[in-house]
């Protein structure tokens, strides 16, 4: 299906700027509000691009069923909290179905689960963090099947949470607390995020260690045994 | 269930004043605009969650607490000095905006609290169900299936648990990591088989056929119009009348409050008065019969 890559361009290079030059004009702290629109409107192209698809209902299911798989998934591993699975799971449909329904499998499963443990001005940077992380997976492995070595996997989880995922949601408090946007405490939120991220990060590689395989088999056995979520031209 | 009469209106009414009431918050950095909304969150929040909500009340203070007095340590700038730690210079202005920063960060959390009251998920594809049709059906079924799901772990670790397949806190690590493991991989093939037939079933029934429709039905009435256009013409006005600059660090400033502080204080209490007026009513009724 062919889509115009207007409303994309519009929201990249005309809103976002707009939104940035504009905000610079809040008096006080103008970055809060300015970021938590900028990163709003950076998500509004997937949703709208995935709106337009018309997706089918057994499309929409599956990537409900994999949001919701990731935010219950602390249950299965009720013994191990300090184990964070939901973006291992995230990055793995990701893996498995592209990076669109990556990116969505993460933001709503973020948005969803939020309804549980409260809704606050962290909402937007856990939709966009987690949507990245399934959007990234997908990107790097989703056409290269050869690359789904373990040890890959597990390493690629742990760095990308470390480095990229992590520092996402510690911008949420980098913005959203800071009293003034200086290096020095810029830098002292994120060393502060560091062993947190560390956890997160071990977290997530082991569960695409280990996960990886029987996931992947099952979700490409249900593709397969019933035509869903393949690239459609 | 009992719903306060702001609860009950039109969802776009709840949205539009929440939108209005934390973006204010947030920006506005001026004491007096702070603490009325502070005051007002607390107090709806207090009606909307009775005794419960008090003990939110409270773990907030402590963190308020700690927000002012660590703002100091971060920022040294300003010119009175209270005391110097460890050669650092610990500032009367660093201290106020670190309370300022305090009820800012106090208030949003009062206030996304009430939103979570009122705005429920339901009323939440309700507005934005035609909007956004696959997104909103993706949520609602989202919403479903984390509580389902979650009882079905537990089902299968309780089942798992009786065949001697059971974990506790005592047991190594690579056992407790398989168990979970296990219980992930029951629960994500019986999930997957279900969401197909889910799949098949809505499109038997005419998934995709015509305009979406909600569980819960939500008239725009005459009284919905007259407090969306309450709650745009006070932000207008509070917008246009100005007075809310203050700034803290290096030079207290802090400027005269306008009109503006009048619309304000309107606009925050609308909730609070509404539930007011209704239980005044029924106070009157209950006398008069």
């Amino acid at each position: 299906m062919k889509q115009s890559p207007w409303l994309n361009i519009l929201f990249l290079f005309v809103l976002i700027p707009a939104t940035l030059f504009l905000g610079r004009s809040i008096p006080g702290r103008w970055y809060y509000l300015t970021s938590t629109l900028v990163i709003v409107e950076i998500m509004v192209p997937f949703f709208v691009s995935f709106e337009r698809r018309r997706p089918e209902a057994r499309e929409l299911v599956i990537v409900g069923v994999m949001a919701a798989l990731a935010a219950a998934s602390r249950v299965a591993f009720a013994v191990m909290p300090y184990l964070k699975v939901i973006t291992g799971i995230i990055m793995i449909t990701g893996i498995a179905f592209g990076p669109q329904a990556g990116f969505l499998t993460g933001a709503i499963a973020a948005f969803a689960s939020n309804f549980f443990f409260g809704q606050g001005p962290w909402t937007p940077w856990q939709m966009f963090a987690y949507g990245f992380a399934g959007f990234w997976a997908g990107l790097v492995f989703h056409g290269h099947p050869s690359w789904r070595k373990p040890w890959v996997l597990g390493l690629f989880g742990f760095f990308s949470i470390l480095l990229l995922v992590g520092p996402m949601l510690d911008s949420c408090t980098v913005f959203t607390v800071l009293p003034k946007l200086s290096l020095a405490n810029v830098l002292l939120i994120y060393g502060q995020g560091v062993p947190v991220n560390t956890i997160h990060g071990l977290g997530c590689g082991l569960t695409l260690l280990v996960l990886t395989k029987p996931l992947l088999q099952k979700l490409s056995r249900i593709q397969r045994k019933y035509g869903i979520l393949e690239d459609r031209q | 269930m009992y719903q306060d009469p702001f609860s009950r209106c039109h969802p776009a009414v709840n949205f539009c004043f929440f939108l209005a009431v934390i973006g204010f918050g947030v920006v506005v950095q001026h004491p007096a605009y702070a603490a009325a909304s502070l005051t007002c969150g607390c107090v709806y929040y207090l009606l909307l969650r009775g005794r419960q909500g008090l003990s939110f009340l409270f773990g907030l203070t402590g963190i308020m607490l700690a927000i002012t007095l660590l703002n100091p340590l971060l920022n040294t700038s300003g010119r009175h000095i209270l005391f110097r730690l460890l050669g650092r210079p610990y500032t009367l202005e660093a201290l106020c905006y670190g309370g300022i920063l305090a009820v800012i960060f106090a208030l949003t959390f009062v206030w996304f609290g009430c939103y979570s009251q009122v705005l429920t998920s339901d009323k939440f594809t309700a507005l934005f169900g035609n909007l956004i049709p696959a997104i909103s059906l993706l949520l609602v079924m989202v919403l479903r299936q984390i509580p389902a799901f979650t009882r079905k772990a537990k089902q299968i670790s309780l089942a798992r648990g009786a065949i001697g397949k059971g974990t506790g806190e005592n047991q190594p690590f690579r056992q407790r990591l398989q168990s979970g493991v296990g219980i992930l991989s029951a629960l994500t093939d019986w999930a997957l088989e279900g969401s197909i037939v889910t799949a098949d079933s809505m499109r038997c029934r005419g998934y995709g056929c015509a305009r979406r429709t909600n569980f819960s039905l939500y008239r725009m009435t005459g009284r919905d119009v007259l407090l969306l256009a309450c709650i745009g013409g006070l932000s207008l006005v509070v917008m246009l009348a100005g007075g809310m600059e203050a700034s803290y660090t290096p030079n207290l400033y802090i400027s005269y409050i306008s009109y503006g502080f009048a619309a304000y204080c309107l606009l925050l209490l609308i909730p609070p008065v509404m539930y007011l007026r209704e239980r005044i009513l029924w106070n009157r009724f209950k006398f008069e019969t």
